[in-house]
C-alpha cells in the first residue's frame, strides 16, 4: 500500500470536517483581501491611510523591505503572493513526495513544477522589475491567463515577448499537448495545476466522482472557454474598431466582468478556497478555458491511459485519488483505455494502483497492450 | 396457480462480484424479469479486496463500491438485506434469518467464502475476543474495535491474506509477528529465493515474520495468548490460513457440497449437479481448472466472469465456464507481485500431486535479481519455450506474457522482447538482462 496514504480518512483536515470547513474559510478570505484589497502599497501611506487592511499591515509587520522612494514594486501584493505561493508549493512539494516519491515520475513532474513556479512565476519577474524592465510570467498563456492580449499588456510588450506567448498560447503547448497529453502544462508547467499537485495533495480523494459532477463539469468548463475566446474576440475587435466605437465600451465592460467573476472569484477564492472541501482541481475541472481547450486537443491526441485487461480488482484506488473526478475504475474494470479530455495527467491513479492495472501512455502505435481508443463522445 | 409466468424470478444470493456481475447480466438480457438480490453483508456491492484500505483509513466503504449508488434502482433489482438461513431445494424456496420466505424460479448461489477457522479444538466457542479473520465486513469491524496501538499481535498462514493483514496491523502500530507453517512464505507461487526477497521486504519495515513457524496450539494467560509452538505470547490472533466457501447453511438441503472444500459441485455450466435450476459462481463453486482438478478459483477477477456466465446459463443458454491461462497479481507490502501461465508449486501441498519439472522431462528455470533490490524475473521453461513467468518489484502485461506462452515462444526470444510486456510507470529502467542471470535444469 502507497504508506503516505495511511489514514487519510482519519486525518483533522482531510476529512471534510469542521477543520477543513475553517481552513476553507480562511483560504477563501485570503483570496478576498488579495483580489479586492488594495492594488499596491506605499510605505508611508502603510500604517497611516491603509491601516485597517490586514494585509497591509501584514506586510508592514513582516518587514517586507521598502524601496529607496518608498512606494515601489516591493509593496506590490502580488510579489507577496508569489513569495507565499511558492513557498507554499514548495512545502506542499515536499510532503507530496515523502508520500509519493518512490515513484519516479511524480519526482521529476514535482521539481518540474516547482522549479517552474520558482523560477518564472517568482524570480524572473521579480528580476525583471528590478532592472526595470517589464515583467511577465512567461509559463502562464492564454486563455489560462485571460488577459495577456489586453491593451494595457500589448502596449508595453516587446516584440518577442509577444511572439512567445502567441507561439506558446496557440502552437507551442498544442502541439506538446497532442503528443505527450495535457499533463506536459497541468501536471509538469503550470503553477495553478502545480499549487492543486503539492499544497492541494492532501485533498484529492475530495473530488466527487459522481455523473452528476461530471456533467456540471462539461457544462461549466466549456462555457468558461467559450467565454474567454469570446473576450479575446471582442478584445480584438476593439483594437481594430475605431476609437468612438461603442465596441469599446462593451469590450471594457466584458473584460471587467470577466477578470471579477472567473479571474477572481472563480479561478482565485473558488478554485483554492473550496480545496479542503472539494479537492483540490476545481477550478481545473470546472472553470479552466485552458483545460477545456487542452482536453479538446488530448481527445484527439495521442495520450491515454491504457488499462491491463482482466487485472483489475475493482479496489477503488485509483477513482478515489483522481483530484480531476474520473471514474478511473469503472473504465478498468471493463478493460477500457482512458481518454477523458479533463485527465490532467497526474499519474496518481496509476501510481495508487495496487495491481499495476493502468498506464500512462504516449506511443504512437497501438503497441502490444492492445487497442487505443482514439475518440469517444465523452469528453 | 396461472399456469405461465411472464417473469421468471431469478433470486442471487450474494451481492458481491459474483452475485451482482449475474444479476446484471440477467437484467442486460431480460428487461422483465424479477432479480431479487439477498446479502447479508453490506446492502451495496464493494470490493472485499480492499478491506486492508478500509482498515488503514486509505479508503472509505464507500469508495470500494464499485458500482453507482443507484444501481438498484437503475436495474430493478430488488433488495434483502438480510441472511439467507437454508434452502428448499424441491420447494424451491429460501428461508431468511427473520423468519422469512422467498421464492424463486432460479437461484445463483455467489456466497463467496469466510475464513478458515483454525483447527483449535476449542477456540471459537464463547466467542474469544482475540481471535479474529480478516475476510467479511464483520471481520474487519471486530478487528478494528480491538487491534490498539501498541498491542501485539499473531498474524498466522503465509497467503495474501495474510501479508496484507500483517500490514495494515502493523502501520497501525502493532508489534506484529507473521507465522508461517512452510519453510519460506507463499509457497505456492514463490520459489525460495522470491520469497526470501519478499521476506526480507517484511521484515525491514518491521515485521517479525518467521518461517518454519507452525503453531500447534494455544493457551490463555490472562488476557493474552500463548500460541504453542513458537511459544509467542500476544494480544490478539489473526487466523489468515485461507478461506473456504461460505456453505454450511446449504448442508443437507440436497445441494451436494464436495466433501474437501465444501464448494457447490458444478457443471461446466455452472449448474449444481444435483439441484437443477440452482446455479454457482464465484469463491463458492468447485469448478474445473485449466489442469483438470476441481476447486473453488478465489480470485475476484474470475467470480466476475463465473458470475456472468452462471447468468446466461440461468438464462438458459449452452455456455461453458473455461478458466483460461492462470494469472495473478498481489502486493506485499510495496513489493508487486504479477505472474502468468505455470509456475510449479514450490512445496507440494495436500490433495495436490508436486508438478512434475524435472530436468530430464525438458524444465528449466531463469531467474535474476536485480542486486539490492526488491526486483526480480522469473521465467519457467519447457523444451525451449516459455510456460510461466513470475515477477516481483515491476509491473507487467500478463496478457502480453499469456500470447508468448500461448505462441510457445523461445526464452532468448521472450528475453530480447521482455520490454514490450513491460508495465510500469515512465521513467523506470528498462529490463535488461544481467550477468548474474542463471538458467538452470529443472523448474
Ligand atoms: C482480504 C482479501 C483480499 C483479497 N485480495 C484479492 C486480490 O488481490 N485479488 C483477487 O483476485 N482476489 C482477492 N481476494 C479474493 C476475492 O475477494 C474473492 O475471490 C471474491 O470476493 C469472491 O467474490 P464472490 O462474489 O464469489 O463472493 P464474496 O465476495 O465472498 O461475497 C459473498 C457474498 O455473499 C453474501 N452471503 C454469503 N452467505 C450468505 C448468506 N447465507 N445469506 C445472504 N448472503 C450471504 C455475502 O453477504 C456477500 O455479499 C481477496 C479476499 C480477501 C478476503
Ligand atoms: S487546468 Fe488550467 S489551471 Fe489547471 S493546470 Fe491546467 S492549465 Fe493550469
Ligand atoms: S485519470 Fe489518473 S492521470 Fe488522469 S487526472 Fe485522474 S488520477 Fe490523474
Ligand atoms: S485499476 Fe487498480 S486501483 Fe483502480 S480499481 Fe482496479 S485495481 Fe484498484
Amino acid at each position: 500500500m502507497q504508506a503516505g496514504l495511511l489514514s487519510t480518512y482519519q486525518h483533522p483536515v482531510r476529512n471534510r470536517n469542521g477543520l477543513a470547513w475553517a481552513l476553507s474559510a480562511l483560504l477563501m478570505a485570503f483570496y478576498l483581501l488579495l483580489y479586492f484589497g488594495k492594488e499596491n502599497y506605499d510605505a508611508k501611506d502603510a500604517l497611516t491611510r491603509y491601516a485597517h487592511d490586514p494585509l497591509n499591515l501584514l506586510i508592514v509587520k513582516l518587514g517586507w523591505p521598502t524601496g529607496d522612494n518608498g512606494s515601489l514594486w516591493v509593496f506590490n501584493k502580488w510579489y507577496l503572493y508569489a513569495a507565499l505561493y511558492t513557498l507554499g508549493m514548495a512545502i506542499g512539494g515536499y510532503f507530496m513526495l515523502k508520500k509519493h516519491g518512490n515513484s519516479r515520475y511524480h519526482r521529476l513532474r514535482t521539481y518540474s513544477l516547482v522549479s517552474v513556479q520558482a523560477i518564472l512565476g517568482f524570480m524572473l519577474p521579480i528580476a525583471l522589475d528590478f532592472a526595470h524592465r517589464p515583467a511577465w510570467y512567461f509559463s502562464y498563456f492564454f486563455p489560462l491567463k485571460y488577459d495577456l492580449f489586453f491593451p494595457y499588456n500589448l502596449d508595453h510588450m516587446q516584440a518577442t515577448v509577444a511572439a512567445w506567448f502567441i507561439f506558446g498560447s496557440f502552437v507551442g503547448i498544442p502541439t506538446l499537448v497532442y503528443f505527450k497529453g495535457k499533463r506536459a502544462y497541468c501536471s509538469w508547467i503550470c503553477g495553478c495545476g502545480g499549487l492543486a499537485e503539492t499544497f492541494g495533495d492532501p485533498w484529492r480523494h475530495l473530488s466527487s466522482k459522481s455523473d452528476r459532477s461530471w456533467r456540471i463539469e462539461q457544462f461549466s468548463v466549456y462555457t468558461v472557454m467559450f467565454l474567454a475566446f469570446a473576450m479575446l474576440g471582442m478584445v480584438l475587435a476593439d483594437g481594430l474598431s475605431a476609437p468612438d466605437s461603442p465596441i469599446h465600451g462593451w469590450a471594457n465592460h466584458y473584460k471587467e466582468w470577466y477578470s471579477l467573476a472567473i479571474g477572481a472569484v472563480f479561478s482565485g477564492v473558488l478554485g483554492t478556497g473550496l480545496y479542503p472541501l472539494m479537492g483540490t482541481r476545481v477550478w481545473c475541472r470546472f472553470g479552466c478555458p485552458m483545460a477545456a481547450m487542452l482536453g479538446l486537443i488530448q481527445k484527439f491526441g495521442r495520450f491515454r491511459i491504457t488499462a491491463k485487461k482482466d487485472m483489475c480488482i475493482s479496489c477503488g484506488n485509483c477513482s478515489t485519488y483522481c483530484e480531476m473526478g474520473i471514474d478511473v475504475r469503472a473504465y478498468a474494470m471493463a478493460g477500457k483505455d482512458i481518454k477523458r479530455s479533463s485527465c490532467v495527467g497526474c499519474g496518481m491513479c496509476a501510481h495508487v494502483c495496487p495491481r499495476g492495472v493502468l498506464k500512462l501512455e504516449t506511443s504512437k502505435d497501438v503497441g502490444p497492450h492492445g487497442e487505443i481508443q482514439v475518440w469517444t463522445l465523452d469528453l | 396457480m396461472p399456469a405461465a409466468n411472464p417473469a421468471p424470478h431469478y433470486v442471487i444470493i450474494g451481492n458481491s462480484i459474483a452475485g451482482i456481475e449475474a444479476a446484471i447480466a440477467i437484467r442486460n438480457r431480460d428487461r422483465d424479469a424479477r432479480i431479487t438480490v439477498i446479502s447479508g453483508e453490506h446492502p451495496h456491492p464493494y470490493a472485499r479486496v480492499s478491506l486492508m484500505y478500509i482498515f488503514c483509513g486509505q479508503l472509505s466503504l464507500k469508495d470500494t463500491q464499485f458500482y453507482p449508488e443507484d444501481l438498484y434502482d437503475r436495474m430493478r433489482f430488488e433488495r434483502i438485506f438480510e441472511r439467507v438461513t437454508g434452502v428448499d431445494v424441491a420447494g424451491r424456496r429460501l428461508a431468511l434469518e427473520g423468519g422469512r420466505t422467498v421464492e424463486y424460479d432460479k437461484l445463483l448461489l455467489a456466497v463467496g467464502s469466510v475464513g478458515r477457522r483454525l483447527p483449535w479444538p476449542g477456540a471459537y466457542e464463547a466467542d474469544p475476543a482475540f481471535l479474529h479473520h480478516f475476510v467479511t465486513l464483520g471481520d474487519l469491524r471486530r478487528l478494528d474495535a480491538a487491534a490498539k496501538p501498541g498491542m501485539s499481535v499473531a498474524v498466522i498462514g503465509g497467503g495474501l491474506i495474510g501479508v496484507e493483514a500483517a500490514e495494515v496491523l502493523h502501520l497501525r502500530g502493532l508489534k506484529t509477528h507473521f507465522l508461517i507453517r512452510e519453510p519460506f512464505y507463499f509457497p505456492v507461487a514463490l520459489d525460495a529465493a522470491e520469497a526470501n526477497v519478499v521476506a526480507e521486504h517484511i521484515r525491514h519495515h518491521g515485521v517479525d515474520a518467521r518461517t518454519n513457524a507452525p503453531v500447534n496450539g494455544f493457551r490463555r494467560e490472562g488476557a493474552k495468548v500463548v500460541l504453542e509452538g513458537p511459544d509467542l505470547t500476544v494480544d490478539l490472533v489473526v487466523g489468515a490460513i485461507g478461506v473456504e466457501p461460505a456453505t454450511a447453511f446449504l448442508r443437507g438441503s440436497g445441494v451436494a457440497l464436495n466433501d474437501q472444500t465444501g464448494g457447490v459441485e458444478v457443471g461446466d455450466n455452472l449448474e449444481s449437479t444435483s439441484a437443477p435450476g440452482i446455479f454457482a459462481a464465484g469463491d463458492c463453486a468447485q469448478v474445473t481448472w485449466i489442469d483438470g482438478s476441481r476447486r473453488p478459483e478465489q480470485l475476484w477477477y474470475t467470480a466476475r466472469d463465473q458470475g456472468r456466465t452462471a447468468a446466461l446459463a440461468m438464462l438458459g443458454d449452452d455456455v461453458k465456464y473455461r478458466r483460461g491461462t492462470w494469472y495473478n497479481s498481489a502486493k506485499f507490502f510495496d513489493v508487486e507481485y504479477t505472474t502468468a501461465g505455470f509456475i510449479p508449486y514450490a512445496a507440494p501441498k495436500a490433495g495436490r500431486a508436486p508438478a512434475p519439472t524435472r530436468a530430464e522431462d525438458g524444465w528449466q528455470t531463469w531467474y535474476q535479481r536485480v542486486p539490492g533490490s526488491a526486483v526480480t524475473q522469473r521465467i519457467v521453461v519447457k523444451d525451449g519455450s516459455v510456460k510461466g513467468f513470475n515477477a516481483l518489484g515491476t509491473r507487467w502485461d500478463h496478457n502480453v506474457w499469456m500470447r508468448w506462452i500461448h505462441e510457445r515462444r523461445p526464452l532468448a526470444w521472450v528475453l530480447a522482447h521482455m520490454n514490450d510486456a513491460r508495465f510500469d510507470e515512465e521513467f523506470i529502467a528498462p529490463f535488461a538482462v544481467l550477468p548474474s542471470a542463471t538458467l538452470v535444469n529443472g523448474a
